[in-house]
C-alpha cells in the first residue's frame, strides 16, 4: 500500500500559530489619545466593512452551506406579495393611517378648546361639548389602533406561517446532496430568525413606513404653502443628508447578511454542543466547546458593531439635517420678518412644521431600517429556494419492475468520483448483497440504484425510465432504501413507520412491527404505537430505531429495497434471523442487502463485490468462494 | 461598564479561574432581576442618555418663544443669535445623546443576548449528558434562539422607560409647582393607568405562554425534519411530516395571533387611557382658567406638557408589556439553568491509578490492567450499559421533561400541570443525584469511582460508545481535538484506525473540512474517525463500544491488531462479538443478562462453552442458514 499520508507534514498546522478568531485591528487601542482613538474607530470601521463585503460574496456562491438571493429576487419577493394580498394590504394601511389622524386630530381639537377659553375669556360656552367630542375621538383613535394592530397581526401571523411553511416545503424538495453538506444550524435560523424577522418587517415596517413618509410629505407641502423663502432654506438642509443615505443603503443590507450569517453559525456551533453534549464530556471538550461559542459571538459582536456604526453615521446625518433647520427656519425667519417678506404667523407656523417632522422622521429611519433587516433575511430565505432542484418529474411511468444500473459514475465533489462505471442488472425478485471495504461506494451505488441521487453519467433504471425522472410518490412504490444513518422522528410510532404509505391501518402498523421483532417492546411503551418518540421524547436504542427503518420498509412495500446497513446495530444473531423472517415476507420482491455482516451475503442469491467505486466480482457465495478471490479473502477473513 | 461580548464565567468551571456568580434560578422574576443586575452600570448610563436625549426636545419650543419676544419682535440680533446659538447647542446635544443612546442600547441588548447564549452553552458544557436526560434538546436550543433575544428587548425598554420616568416626572414637577390640583393629577395619573391595565397582562401573559411553547415545538420540528431529511428520501414521508410541520405551524399561528389580539386591546387599552388622561388634564384646566386660579398662558404649557407626557405613558406600558414576554422566557431558561450537575465531587478526592485493575461490582467483572479485554454479550445494549457504568456515566433511562406543555390548559389546571412537571424533574434530579453520590459500584485500584472527581474519572476512562459524534471541523480538529498532539501522533492514530483513506479522500488533508456529524463520509470512515479520535486521546483505560460495527472484515482484521499493539501495556476493553477482535483479546469476558458467566482465553470458550460459541460463531453451514 502506497502511503496515503504522504503529504501530511505540509497539511498539519501548528495550532499554536493560529490567528485569533478576531484580528488584533479590530480591538480598540489600549493607550491612545483621542484623535488616535477616533482614527483607529473608522479604520476598524472600514476593516469589518471588507470583512461583510467578503461574506456578501462568500454566501452568494457558497461552496458548502446556502447561499443567499441577490436584491432583484427580494424586491421580485415583495412586490409578489404585495400584489397578492392587496386587500389585506390596503386595509393594514387605511387602518394605521386612520389612528395616526386621529392621533393627529387630538391634539388639534384640545388646541382648539384651548384657544376658545383665550378667546372667549372667563365664561367658555360649550367647553364640556368639546372635550366630549376630544373623548369620542380618542375612543375612536383606540379602536383604530385595535383595529390597525389585530389586522397586522393577523396579516403577520398569516405570513408568518405560510413563509416558514413554503420554506419547509422547499427544503423537504432539496437535493439531498446540499442538506448533507449544510449545516443544519444554517437551515433552522433561516425557518425560524429570519422568517421571523421578515414577517414582522412586513408586518409593522411597511405600514409605518408608508404613513410616516405620508406625514413627511404632507408636512413638506405645507411648509411650501406656508412660506416659500423660510421652506427652501429648511429644505435645502433637509438634502444634505442624502449621501449618508446612499451611503447607508447601500451598505446595509450586507451588513445585515453577514449578521444574519453570524447568527447561523453560534447556532450550529451550539446545537452541535447540545446534541454532542455526551461525546463532549467523555472527551473533556467541554472548555473547547465553550470557546468555540465565545469565538462566534466574538465574530457576530463585530458584525454588530458594523451595522451600528452605520446606523449611528445615519442617526447623525439625519438628525443633524432634520433638527438643525430649526435654527435655519429661525434665522432665516428674522430676517424675512425684518425685511417685511414674512409675519410672526408664517415663522411660528413653519417652525412647528419643522419640529413636527421630527418624530414622523425618527419613524421614517426606524421603519426604513427595520425593512433593511427584514430584507436581509429575506434574502437570507430566498437563498434556500434558489438552490435548484435535481430532479424533473418526466410523466413517463416504469413498464416492469427490472432494475437495472448502466455505466454508473458518480462524485460528491466535481472531479473525485467515487463510483467509476458500474453497471448491474437486477434480477426481479433476487436478494444481492453488496459487499467491500469501507468508503468504497456501496452506499453511494444504493443511493443510486433508489433514485435519490442522479449518477453523473450513466443512467440507473427502472421498466426504462430513469429513476430520478420518477415524480417522487411513483418512486417509492419501486424502491426503497434504507439508509445507514437512522433517524427517528418527533412523533409517534405510528407516524415513524406509516412514512411512505400514510393511509395504513394500525393494524398494518403492528403487523410491520412484528415482522421485525419490535412490536413485543412498543407494546410495552405507554402508548403502544401511539407513543410520542424522537429528539426530546421517548428513547429508543439504536437497535429499536433500526427495527423502526425496517418496519418502514415493510409498510412501504415497493418491489426493490436497498438495505444499507440496515441491521448492523442489532445483534449478529437476531439480526440474521430478523433478515431470514424479513426475507420470507419480501418473497418476490427484489433485495439488494449493504452488508459488512457477510452472512447477509451467505444467504443472498448473488454477491457483488465493489472496491474503490466498481464491482470487480459478482456471482453466488459458493462460486466466489471457488473463484477465490477477493470475496473468499474477505470470507476468510470474516469467518477466521 | 459592560460592553459586548459580554465575559461570562458562570455554570461550567473546567477551566475557568475566576468563575462568576449564578444567575438567580429561584423564580422567573428573580431571574430576570439578576439578568438587569448584571449590568446595572451600563443600565443607568444609557438611562441617564435617554433622558438628556429626550429632555431638550420639551427647550425648544420655549427657546423659540424668547427668540420670537426678544430676537424678531424686540429687534435685537444679538439676543436673536444668542437663542438661535442655544437652539443650536440644544440640538446638537440632543444628536450626541441619540447616537449615545443607541450605542449604549445596542451594548445593553447584546450583553443581554450574547450573555444568555453564552449561559447555554456553559450549562451544556457543565452538565454534559445528564442535561439530555432532564430536558429535550429542542428546549435549550430555543432558550438560545428566542429567550436569549427578549432579554435583549427587556434592557432596551428598561433603560427608556427609565429615561422616560425622569422627564415624567420633571415635568410632573414643573405642572405640580404651578397647579397642585393638575400635578397630582398628572402624578397619579401614570400608575392609576398602569393599574387598570394590568389585569389584561395576565391573560396575554398566558397567550404569549402558548405561543412560545409551541413556536418552541415548531423548531424542534423543524430541526428534526431538517436533521432526517436523507431518511425522508429514501422512504417517503416527505408529505407526512410536511404536514405535521404545517399543522403545528397553523397551531403556532392560532397561538400567535390570539395573543397578538390581546396584545392590541392592552395597546388599544393604553391609547384610550392616556387619551382620557390629556383631556382629562385639560378640561380641568379649562376650569381653572374659568374660576380664575390659572391663567390661559399656563393652560397652553398645560396642553404642551400634556401632549409631553403621552410619551412616557406609553413607554411604560410598553415596559409592562416587553416585561410580560420576558417572563415567559425567564420561565423557559429557568427550566434550563436552575438545573444542577448531580456530581458533588468528595471532599477529599483520591487520585485514580488508571494501571489498576477496574472491578464492576454489578456484572462481577474485573478488568485486568495493561491487557486487552474483550466483552462478549448476546445483547449489544447490556455491554453498553456496563460499559456506562465504568465510565461513570447515568443510564439514559429517563424522559426529559419539557418546561411547558399541554397548552390547552388553563387556570389551575395548567398550574397543576407545571407543578407536576416541576416535580417530575425533581424526581429525576433527585434520582440522579442519589446515584451520582453514593457508591458507583465500579472501583479502579480498589478505590470507588465515587471517592474521586468526576475530572479525574474522566482522564483515567476513556468511554467511546455507538453514539460518540463527530463535530464540523477540519480533520486535524477531529482527530486531536485538544491540539496536544504532533504530527507523527496523529498519523499514527489515523493509521491505527485504519482511517487513513479518510485523509487520502481530502484534497486539503489535515485542513479537509469534515461537515456537522462526519455526514459527508461514508459510515465506515466516521466510524474509523471516531476510533482514532478516541485512540489518540490516549486514556489510561480505553472502553470501546462496537467500534468496528460499521467496516468490513479486512478492516476490522486491521484495527483490532494495530489496537491490540498499540495499547499493549494499557488497560482497554471493546464490547464486541466479532471473531476479528476476540483473536487479539489477551481475555476475553462472556456476560449474560448482564453478569459476567464466563472468562478465559478466545480459543478455550470457543471450545469449552457451548454458549459462548452459540454468540460469536460465524460458520454458517449449521441449521441455522435461512432460506
Ligand atoms: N455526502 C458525501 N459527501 C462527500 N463525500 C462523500 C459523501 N458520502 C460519501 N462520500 C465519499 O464517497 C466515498 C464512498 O462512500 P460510500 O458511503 O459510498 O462508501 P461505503 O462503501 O458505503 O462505505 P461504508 O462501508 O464505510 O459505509 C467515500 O470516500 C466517502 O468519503
Ligand atoms: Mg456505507
Amino acid at each position: 500500500m502506497t502511503d496515503l499520508l504522504a503529504s501530511s507534514a505540509q497539511t498539519w498546522r501548528d495550532r499554536s500559530a493560529d490567528p485569533p478568531v478576531i484580528p488584533d485591528e479590530l480591538r480598540p487601542p489600549a493607550h491612545a489619545g483621542a484623535r488616535e482613538r477616533n482614527r483607529a474607530l473608522w479604520q476598524r470601521h472600514d476593516l469589518r466593512r471588507q470583512r461583510a463585503e467578503d461574506v456578501y460574496a462568500a454566501s452568494r456562491n457558497p461552496v458548502r452551506g446556502w447561499p443567499v438571493s441577490g436584491n432583484r429576487a427580494v424586491l421580485a419577493f415583495f412586490g409578489d406579495l404585495v400584489r397578492r394580498s392587496r386587500g389585506t394590504f390596503v386595509l393594514l394601511i387605511a387602518l394605521n393611517a386612520l389612528a395616526a389622524a386621529s392621533a393627529l386630530v387630538v391634539p388639534r381639537l384640545l388646541g382648539a378648546l384651548v384657544n376658545r377659553v383665550e378667546a372667549q375669556g372667563a365664561v367658555v360656552e360649550g367647553l364640556d361639548g368639546l372635550a366630549l367630542a376630544v373623548v369620542g375621538v380618542v375612543v375612536l383613535q383606540a379602536l383604530f389602533t385595535f383595529g390597525a394592530q389585530r389586522t397586522s397581526t393577523y396579516f403577520g401571523q398569516d405570513l408568518l406561517a405560510s413563509a416558514r411553511e413554503y420554506i419547509v416545503g422547499t427544503i423537504l424538495r432539496l437535493p439531498v446532496g446540499r442538506v448533507e453538506g449544510a449545516s443544519t444550524g444554517d437551515l433552522v435560523t433561516r425557518v425560524t430568525r429570519d422568517v421571523g424577522t421578515m414577517a414582522r418587517s412586513v408586518q409593522w415596517g411597511v405600514p409605518r413606513l408608508l404613513i410616516s413618509l405620508s406625514t413627511v410629505v404632507l408636512s413638506v407641502v405645507a411648509m411650501l404653502l406656508n412660506s416659500l423663502v423660510l421652506a427652501v432654506p429648511a429644505l435645502l438642509v433637509f438634502s444634505l443628508c442624502t449621501p449618508a443615505v446612499r451611503t447607508y443603503l447601500r451598505r446595509a443590507p450586507r451588513a445585515y447578511i453577514t449578521e444574519g450569517a453570524t447568527y447561523s453559525r453560534i447556532n450550529t456551533t451550539l446545537t452541535e454542543t447540545v446534541e454532542g453534549a455526551r461525546t463532549v464530556e467523555a472527551l473533556g471538550l467541554s472548555g473547547s466547546r465553550v470557546r468555540a461559542g465565545e469565538d462566534d459571538i466574538e465574530v457576530s459582536a463585530q458584525a454588530e458593531r458594523y451595522s451600528m456604526t452605520l446606523r449611528n453615521v445615519l442617526f447623525a446625518a439625519l438628525n443633524g439635517a432634520f433638527q438643525v433647520p430649526q435654527v435655519v427656519t429661525l434665522v432665516v425667519g428674522a430676517y424675512g420678518y425684518s425685511r417685511g417678506w414674512v409675519d410672526l404667523g408664517q415663522i411660528t407656523a413653519a417652525m412647528l412644521y419643522v419640529v413636527a417632522l421630527g418624530e414622523p422622521l425618527d419613524a421614517v429611519i426606524g421603519e426604513v431600517d427595520r425593512l433593511q433587516v427584514g430584507a436581509a433575511s429575506t434574502s437570507r430565505l430566498l437563498g434556500i429556494a434558489e438552490v435548484p432542484p435535481d430532479r424533473e418529474a418526466g410523466d413517463r411511468l416504469p413498464a416492469g419492475v427490472e432494475l437495472v444500473g448502466e455505466d454508473l459514475r458518480f462524485a460528491y465533489r466535481e472531479g473525485h468520483d467515487v463510483l467509476h462505471g458500474v453497471d448491474l442488472r437486477l434480477r426481479t425478485g433476487e436478494r444481492l448483497a453488496v459487499v467491500g471495504p469501507s468508503g468504497s461506494g456501496k452506499s453511494t451505488l444504493g443511493r443510486l440504484l433508489s433514485g435519490i441521487n442522479r449518477p453523473r453519467t450513466g443512467t440507473a433504471r427502472v421498466g426504462g425510465v430513469d429513476l430520478v425522472d420518477l415524480p417522487l410518490e411513483v418512486l417509492r412504490t419501486e424502491v426503497a432504501l434504507v439508509t445507514q444513518e437512522h433517524h427517528v422522528f418527533i412523533g409517534t410510532i405510528r407516524d415513524n413507520v406509516v412514512l411512505a404509505r400514510e393511509d395504513s391501518t394500525d393494524d398494518a402498523v403492528r403487523q410491520a412491527l412484528a415482522a421485525v421483532g419490535a412490536l413485543a417492546w412498543v407494546e410495552r411503551l405507554p402508548d403502544g404505537i401511539g407513543t410520542t418518540i424522537g429528539s426530546g421524547r421517548q428513547a429508543l436504542t439504536p437497535a429499536q430505531a433500526q427495527q423502526v427503518a425496517l418496519a418502514r420498509l415493510i409498510i412501504a412495500d415497493p418491489h426493490t429495497l436497498v438495505l444499507d446497513e440496515a441491521t448492523s446495530l442489532i445483534d449478529p444473531r437476531t439480526a440474521r434471523t430478523l433478515e431470514g423472517s424479513m426475507n420470507s415476507l419480501l418473497a418476490g420482491r427484489t433485495v439488494v442487502a449493504i452488508a459488512h455482516r457477510l452472512h447477509t451475503a451467505h444467504d443472498a442469491d448473488r454477491i457483488a463485490v465493489v472496491i474503490d467505486g466498481r464491482i470487480v466480482e459478482l456471482d453466488s457465495h459458493d462460486e466466489l468462494i471457488a473463484l477465490d478471490g477477493e470475496y473468499a479473502g474477505l470470507w476468510r477473513a470474516w469467518t477466521s | 461598564m459592560q460592553d459586548f461580548p459580554p465575559r461570562v464565567a458562570t455554570f461550567f468551571t473546567g477551566t475557568d479561574d475566576a468563575p462568576s456568580p449564578d444567575p438567580d434560578t429561584r423564580s422567573p422574576l428573580a431571574f430576570l432581576r439578576w439578568i438587569l443586575r448584571q449590568q446595572t452600570a451600563l443600565l443607568a448610563v444609557s438611562s441617564l442618555c435617554y433622558a438628556l436625549w429626550f429632555l431638550p426636545m420639551t427647550l425648544g419650543p420655549w427657546i423659540f418663544g424668547r427668540a420670537v419676544d426678544q430676537g424678531i419682535v424686540g429687534g435685537s440680533t444679538t439676543a436673536l443669535l444668542g437663542w438661535a446659538a442655544l437652539l443650536l447647542g440644544v440640538v446638537v446635544v440632543g444628536g450626541v445623546f441619540g447616537v449615545v443612546s443607541h450605542t449604549l442600547v445596542v451594548r445593553s441588548w447584546l450583553v443581554g443576548l450574547y450573555g444568555t447564549l453564552e449561559m447555554v452553552t456553559r450549562k451544556a458544557a457543565q452538565m454534559g449528558h445528564v442535561l439530555p436526560r432532564r430536558s429535550p434538546t429542542g428546549e435549550v436550543l430555543s432558550v438560545a434562539s428566542s429567550d436569549s433575544d427578549e432579554f435583549g428587548a427587556l434592557t432596551e425598554v428598561l433603560a427608556r422607560t427609565i429615561g422616560q420616568l425622569a422627564s415624567y416626572l420633571t415635568v410632573a414637577f414643573i405642572v405640580l409647582t404651578m397647579s397642585w390640583q393638575l400635578g397630582l393629577l398628572t402624578l397619579v395619573a401614570a400608575p392609576l393607568i398602569l393599574g387598570v391595565a394590568l389585569p389584561l397582562l395576565r391573560p396575554l401573559h398566558r397567550r404569549q405562554e402558548v405561543e412560545r411553547s409551541r413556536t418552541s415545538d415548531l423548531t424542534s420540528l423543524a430541526t428534526d425534519i431538517v436533521a432526517g431529511l436523507r431518511i425522508l428520501r429514501g422512504i417517503g414521508g416527505e408529505q407526512t411530516f410536511g404536514a405535521n410541520y404545517d399543522r403545528q405551524s397553523q397551531s403556532a399561528k392560532r397561538a400567535g395571533v390570539a395573543a397578538g389580539i390581546w396584545q392590541a386591546v392592552v395597546e388599544a387599552v393604553g391609547v384610550l387611557l392616556s387619551g382620557l388622561f390629556l383631556v382629562a388634564l385639560v378640561w380641568l384646566g379649562a376650569r381653572e382658567v374659568e374660576s380664575g386660579e390659572l391663567s390661559v398662558g399656563e393652560l397652553i404649557t398645560f396642553l404642551g406638557y400634556g401632549l409631553f407626557m403621552v410619551g412616557p405613558i406609553r413607554t411604560f406600558f410598553e415596559f409592562a408589556q416587553k416585561g410580560v414576554r420576558s417572563l415567559v422566557s425567564a420561565r423557559k431558561a429557568v427550566a434550563i439553568f436552575e438545573q444542577r450537575a448531580p456530581w458533588r465531587d468528595p471532599s477529599e478526592p483520591v487520585a485514580l491509578d488508571g494501571t489498576a485493575s477496574l472491578v464492576d461490582s454489578a456484572s462481577g467483572l474485573t478488568v485486568r490492567p495493561g491487557i486487552l479485554t474483550v466483552v462478549v454479550s448476546a445483547v449489544p445494549e447490556q455491554s453498553a450499559a456496563l460499559a456506562d457504568r465504568l465510565g461513570r456515566y447515568l443510564p439514559a433511562d429517563t424522559d426529559p421533561v419539557p418546561a411547558e406543555d399541554d397548552e390547552d390548559a388553563r387556570g389551575r389546571a395548567a398550574r397543576r400541570a407545571r407543578t407536576e412537571r416541576a416535580r417530575e424533574r425533581a424526581r429525576i434530579a433527585a434520582l440522579d443525584e442519589e446515584r451520582a453520590t453514593r457508591e458507583w459500584g465500579v472501583t479502579i485500584g480498589g478505590v470507588d469511582l465515587a471517592s474521586a472527581s468526576l475530572a479525574e474519572v474522566r482522564r483515567t476512562v476513556l468511554v467511546s460508545d455507538t453514539g460518540s459524534q463527530l463535530f464540523a471541523g477540519t480533520l486535524q480538529d477531529a482527530i486531536d481535538p485538544h491540539g496536544r498532539l504532533d504530527r507523527e501522533q496523529a498519523e499514527h492514530a489515523l493509521r491505527v484506525a485504519n482511517a487513513e483513506d479518510v485523509y487520502d479522500a481530502l484534497p486539503e488533508g489535515w485542513q479537509g473540512q469534515l461537515d456537522e456529524r462526519g455526514r459527508g463520509l461514508s459510515g465506515g470512515q466516521r466510524q474509523r474517525v471516531v476510533l482514532a479520535r478516541a485512540v489518540a486521546a490516549d486514556a489510561p483505560v480505553l472502553v470501546l463500544v462496537e467500534p468496528t460495527s460499521a467496516v468490513d472484515a479486512h478492516t476490522e482484521a486491521r484495527i483490532a491488531e494495530r489496537v491490540a499493539e498499540t495499547r499493549r501495556g494499557r488497560t482497554t476493553l471493546v464490547t464486541t462479538v466479532s471473531p476479528l477482535w476476540l483473536h487479539h483479546a489477551d481475555r476475553v469476558v462472556l456476560l449474560r443478562d448482564g453478569t459476567v458467566v464466563a472468562e478465559g482465553r478466545h480459543a478455550d470458550l470457543l471450545t469449552g462453552n457451548d454458549d459462548y460459541r452459540h454468540v460469536v460463531a460465524r460458520a454458517l453451514d449449521d441449521e441455522e442458514a435461512v432460506r
